[in-house]
């Protein structure tokens, strides 16, 4: 047992196989299921959503980024080391979503905001220009391409590879924000969303077993 | 005997209350032990409803009255519509078959018995959880549903699988007993037709020549000459005379009765050759059917193969459940759900039980059934084998077991010398001096002076083999003189045979008067042979050395000398002499009269004595020396007069050489025989009389004092004694028997063992076993077999038993620690019941460690199948280790995709949680909920793989339990590394070939993890091998007491 511990790479796992493509990931952190569910004349109801967020986002604030590079876009961004940098991500890209304009991310006003990520997987390389896009569907009406930002859901390429905990300890995942434009009424809005990777050839978007490997699918259900 | 026979049976007797009538001056003791055993029954019956009284006063009925009493004619039989009538109302001639359990009351016994119950608990909480799970969330996940289906069907399968072998064991059984349908020469509508004994019914006229079987219970009618062998029934050797008029009170012993199944020996052939008698009792009803239902009514005891399988099983389903329900509580008090806790109840009994070992037994004993069939012991009962193996005594019958079965001349004395003759089976060659001119004499009236012929057509038939009509001391001096002197019947017309008398048992002589085959001699030769005595007062002179000499007393005390020496070897001495008579007197015309016997009968020449005995078979002398040294005790139990019966345990070492009964001692110090210490004996000669005589407590007095016994003049319902006697000694008790009556007491020992040339149909109904040559030394192969199979059941329960902890190890370090679980149940079912079978039944054919005959007989509560040592090495030595060396894969594949040990500890709520898709690993990556599950499942191929390349050297070690592995030779037993190859096979095809079905929870597995686990296998046969080092080196020792299996 020490021995086969003693063989481990302490930066790097020994194999990646079994994560090949990333999963997709949203923010708030659902609590017991993809669903979320609030009501906008309700503080209380989405107040956990908005700490949520505002936790993950601590990261993400300017005073945080200081020390980080502003890469040059739309490259990858690989380094040798031995000290690896991190990309700074501003929030700015965010818009509406980002938490500096509205401090409640757009809960309040019935156009929330969900954060949809890529997981991490060390010495990732995307294709193509890898972007999120999401596509919401209530009943009874069309599915349509719900807004996201950064414009077009893009993830600049800027922000790969990764190079794992150790090396990469600073290291920011890209987001894209998927906001809804739903219009608040009486009746309660129950929207099923479902975002995935689009754009490139090595980010798989569909697995018949895994429902979250580059695509995720959740629910929102809104009352006024 | 009545108050030793406890309330074994449960059948119905009927009219046993004719029989207590009938008993009533009954002086012979065969039938008093076999109706008071009736009686017996009889009183310890709760239930009496009397169905239909045996009719047994046939026996005093004339002609007339039986003729009106079943309406029929004697002369013309019954009417095919009246024989028709009387079927459909009595049924057919036959024995009904012994009461077979209903197949499906079989099957379903295999679906519940042994671990069964446990996987049906274990299938139905899956399927309960499943329905909670349900009710909670309709679109929970149907794991559960698969896991209870999948339990369920390993239990339906081993089931079919277990019902199968034994359904096949049986077949073999059936398919042996079957008989030749019997035909019966019966008068009906006034014609002789030839019908299916089956079809007989009472009233009809039957005809019966020597050498049928009797068709039915008949009252005789016409017979002349008749003699019937009733061995089958009451024991008796002797043929018995059968006539048509009244004798006896008692149905049994009156001569105008013949009895179902016994044999017609011989009908006189003149007038008719037949004997015509009238069928009073048919099948179920006749005696035979009466004695046959006893003995399945005698209890059938639980085979201690069973037993320790039964113990077994109590021990690892109180494992199961004692942990299962630990760990329940455990979780349950550690805030898990209770349904998430019942479902590692599931994984822990699954775990825990050895879903296929049950499976194995079976069919490792139905492979050395099979090994045992080839030489020639048939096994009807699979568990039957290895009783066999844990026999302490063996009863065995005399005649035909522990000897051949004829006659044989053995001793010959002239000259005033004893010569022996050869008496082995095949090599017939005769070495004694044969130069005498008194042997050229004496051979003369053997070669003359008998009846037998052998039947026709046998010129290619080695002599021994041939078939000889006449009785058996003319047979054997046929076949002896056939063997020295050469063909016999030519001798025989050479010396044409002028007149005759006949051996009868008032005479006590057989004489025949020829004319020689030297033309020159016109004179006639008298040949006379009888019982020694009665021939001697004939003679007055002897014959030695080819010269007559006077008859003084020297020589005649020569001759009693001689007769007692070999009467005293058992052997039935026959004396000879002969007489040429003058010409004169009788010139070659005379008329020889035997009735009014116008010839000397006095003053002949006394040539010399004949002993002839029943020899003991060659290898039964062997046989016994390696019983004596596998410590199990032969008791001899015959019908035979207990000289005989001495004489034959003397010579096949029964009685051993140097050991002495009280009588031979006396003899030796010149004392009484109540003067001697009892002490000093070894040997005892008890015979019927004293038997019947003695209480319980002397007679196991007698079976624990006396390492020697042997019974004499027994009745076959004394067997019954002598068996439960043994058995109150905590012996194992093997019993040889065939005839009808012995099955009462085939049936109460532990192994019954029916002869299958000589047994009768009942016997073999009620043995375990069927000995296919009547051999007593294939008896001795069977216990070697017996033991060899339990020693190698150890080894698989052994090998069976440690990767259960290797299972059950990631359920308890899951629920205790919170790792991802290690092994799915599935896969622990890929183990139980894949790549472990082969190699299980591999250790079948291990041979034996040491001279498995050279030791005690294990004790029946003592030395059991699985011990102490046994479970506990298994489970917490090398059980241990095997989990450790699969943790170690285990974690090792974790560690190399992502996840280290301490990020792995209570990791198990997070990584279960299906809406949880960026797990972070050690490294940082994340994962989603499917993404995690296959690394579980590698995680479970990994242990999978672990355990099994583990087994590899599990199955190694237990090659032996005692000597190195070098010792054993690695490659002896070829059928391990087909085992070995075959979970290596299944191993790859689960990994590579179903590696991408879902729900068989495989993955492909790198190829270098295969081999995380080889240092730790080997690090199991180095410990297996220090632990046989200190027990080779310390017997006796802590060591070897708890290290020991």
């Amino acid at each position: 047992m020490w021995v086969m511990l003693q063989t481990l790479n302490d930066e790097v796992p020994k194999y990646r196989d079994q994560i090949s493509s990333p999963g997709l990931t949203v923010f708030p952190k659902p609590v017991t299921a993809l669903e979320y569910s609030f009501s906008v004349s309700k503080r209380e109801s989405y107040e956990g959503y908005i700490e949520d967020l505002k936790k993950f986002l601590k990261p993400y604030t300017a005073e945080a980024q200081k020390n980080l590079r502003n890469c040059q876009d739309g490259a990858l961004f690989e380094q040798k080391g031995p000290v690896y940098e991190a990309c700074q991500f501003p929030l700015a890209l965010l818009e509406a979503c980002s938490g500096e304009s509205d401090p409640e991310f757009g809960y309040s006003k019935g156009h929330p905001c969900i954060l949809v990520k890529m997981n991490r997987i060390i010495g990732l390389k995307p294709q193509g220009k890898p972007a999120i896009e999401c596509t919401g569907n209530s009943k009874g009406e069309n599915t349509t391409t719900l807004p996201v930002y950064p414009s077009e859901g893009n993830i600049d390429l800027k922000y790969f590879p990764y190079y794992g905990k150790k090396l990469h300890a600073s290291y920011l995942q890209p987001l894209v924000a998927v906001q809804f434009n739903y219009t608040a009424s009486s009746t309660p809005k129950e929207v099923t969303v479902e975002c995935k990777i689009v754009g490139s050839k090595n980010l798989k978007n569909y697995d018949d077993r895994d429902k979250f490997l580059g695509r995720v699918a959740f629910k929102i259900t809104m009352r006024a | 005997m009545g108050q030793k026979t406890p309330q074994i049976y449960s059948v119905e007797l009927n009219g046993a209350k004719d029989m207590k009538q009938t008993d009533k001056g009954d002086d012979k003791d065969k039938y008093r032990g076999l109706w008071s055993t009736c009686l017996e029954l009889r009183k310890n019956h709760h239930k009496e409803h009397v169905t239909k009284e045996i009719d047994l006063d046939d026996h005093k009925l004339s002609n007339k009255e039986l003729e009106n009493k079943y309406h029929t004619n004697i002369v013309t039989g019954l009417s095919s519509t009246q024989a028709a009538e009387l079927l459909a109302r009595d049924g057919p001639n036959a024995l009904s078959p012994p009461q077979e359990t209903p197949e499906i009351i079989k099957f379903l016994k295999q679906m519940v018995g042994g671990f069964s119950i446990l996987l049906w608990v274990g299938a139905i909480l899956c399927w309960i959880a499943y329905g909670i799970q349900f009710s909670n969330d309709k679109s929970s996940s149907l794991d559960n549903v698969y896991l209870g289906t999948v339990l369920a069907l390993v239990v339906i399968l081993t089931g079919i699988f277990a019902y199968y072998q034994e359904a096949k064991s049986t077949n073999i059984m059936a398919s042996f007993s079957k008989m030749i349908p019997q035909q019966a020469l019966v008068i009906r509508d006034s014609e002789k037709k030839i019908i299916p004994a089956e079809q007989l019914v009472v009233g009809d006229i039957v005809e019966i020549k020597g050498g049928d079987q009797i068709p039915a219970d008949i009252r005789l009618l016409f017979a002349q000459g008749c003699k019937v062998d009733n061995s089958s029934l009451t024991g008796e050797s002797e043929p018995q005379p059968r006539s048509c008029e009244f004798t006896h009170d008692n149905p049994l012993e009156t001569k105008n009765i013949g009895f179902y199944s016994t044999t017609c020996l011989e009908v006189s052939i003149s007038p008719v050759g037949t004997a015509t008698g009238m069928v009073i009792n048919t099948g179920d009803r006749t005696i035979i059917g009466h004695i046959a239902s006893l003995a399945s009514g005698v209890g059938n005891e639980k085979t201690p193969i069973a037993t320790e399988i039964e113990h077994f099983v109590h021990i690892v389903a109180g494992v199961a459940i004692s942990i299962g329900v630990l760990f329940f509580i455990i979780a349950v008090s550690m805030k898990y759900r209770v349904l998430d806790s019942i479902i590692f109840l599931i994984g822990i009994i699954v775990a825990n039980v050895p879903e296929g070992l049950l499976a194995t037994v079976t069919v490792t004993l139905s492979l050395t059934a099979k090994r045992m069939a080839k030489k020639n012991c048939l096994v009807k009962n699979l568990e039957a084998v290895e009783t066999l193996g844990s026999t302490s005594i063996i009863c065995s019958d005399k005649t035909g077991t522990l000897t051949q079965n004829r006659m044989t001349v053995a001793h010959l004395w002239f000259d005033n010398q004893i010569f022996m003759a050869d008496t082995s089976e095949d090599h017939f060659k005769q070495t004694f001096d044969q130069s005498s001119g008194t042997w050229a004499s004496l051979s003369k009236i053997i070669t003359l002076c008998n009846r037998a012929e052998f039947r026709p057509g046998q010129e290619r038939v080695p002599i021994m083999k041939r078939v000889v009509v006449g009785d058996a001391s003319e047979t054997a001096l046929l076949k002896f003189s056939e063997v020295v002197l050469g063909d016999v019947m030519e001798i025989r017309k050479r010396n044409h045979k002028v007149a005759e008398i006949p051996f009868n048992s008032t005479n006590k002589f057989q004489l025949s008067i020829h004319k020689t085959d030297d033309p020159t001699d016109k004179r006639f030769l008298m040949v006379m042979k009888g019982a020694p005595e009665k021939i001697l007062e004939k003679c007055s002179t002897i014959m030695v050395n080819g010269q007559e000499q006077p008859l003084d007393q020297s020589t005649a005390e020569a001759f009693y000398t001689a007769y007692m020496e070999l009467g005293g070897l058992g052997e039935r001495v026959l004396g000879f002499c002969h007489l040429y008579l003058s010409a004169d007197e009788f010139p070659e015309t005379y008329s020889f009269d035997v009735d009014a016997m116008n010839f000397p009968m006095s003053n002949l020449c006394f040539v010399g004595l004949l002993s002839m005995i029943d020899p003991p078979r060659s290898t039964v002398p062997d046989a016994i020396t390696k019983c004596r040294s596998a410590g199990i005790k032969v008791i001899m139990v015959t019908g035979d007069h207990p000289i005989t019966a001495k004489a034959i345990a003397k010579s096949v070492g029964i009685i051993s050489a140097n050991s002495e009964t009280v009588e031979d001692i006396a003899k030796r110090l010149n004392i009484a025989v109540e003067q001697v210490n009892k002490q000093d004996a070894k040997a005892v000669v008890v015979t019927g009389m004293e038997l019947k005589d003695m209480s319980e407590d002397q007679l196991d007095e007698v079976l624990t004092s006396y390492p020697e016994i042997v019974f004499a003049r027994t009745s076959p319902q004394q067997k019954l004694i002598i068996v439960e006697g043994c058995q109150r000694q905590d012996a194992v008790v093997a019993v040889t028997g065939d005839g009808v009556n012995d099955s009462p007491a085939l049936k109460k020992a532990d192994i019954g063992i029916a002869m299958g040339i000589a047994g009768s149909d009942a016997a073999k109904n009620a043995a375990d076993m069927v000995l296919l040559d009547d051999n007593f030394a294939s008896i001795v192969t069977g216990v070697e077999e017996g033991r060899l199979i339990f020693d190698n059941l150890k080894k698989t329960i052994a090998y069976t038993l440690t990767k259960n902890i290797a299972e059950l190890c990631p359920f308890l370090i899951y629920i205790i620690v919170g790792v991802p679980l290690p092994l799915g149940t599935i896969t622990i079912l890929f183990i139980d019941l894949g790549t472990d079978i082969v190699p299980s039944i591999a250790l079948a054919y291990e041979k034996a460690e040491s001279d498995i005959m050279n030791r005690k007989p294990r004790h029946k509560k003592k030395d059991r199948l699985v011990n102490k040592p046994l479970a506990v090495y298994s489970y917490l030595h090398i059980g241990l280790m095997q989990s450790l060396g699969a943790f170690l894969v285990y974690f090792t594949v974790y560690a190399q995709e992502g996840f280290r040990p301490s990020t792995l500890i209570n990791l198990r709520v997070e990584w279960e949680k299906d809406f949880v898709n960026n797990l972070e690993d050690s490294y940082g990556q994340e994962w989603t909920r499917y993404q995690r599950k296959y690394l579980e499942w590698t995680g479970y191929t990994a242990f999978f793989i672990g355990i099994m390349i583990q087994q590899i050297a599990d199955l190694i070690i237990r090659k032996t339990r005692k000597n190195s592995i070098f010792q054993q030779g690695l490659f002896r037993n070829k059928v391990i590394w087909v085992g070995i190859a075959s979970q290596i096979i299944i191993a790859l095809i689960l990994s590579y070939g179903l590696g991408s079905i879902t729900a068989l929870n495989f993955t492909m597995l790198r190829p270098q993890y295969w081999f995380v686990a080889v240092p730790h296998a080997f690090l199991i046969w180095v410990y297996d091998e220090v632990r046989k080092l200190f027990i080779r080196l310390y017997p006796g020792s802590w060591w070897d007491k708890n290290m020991y299996y």
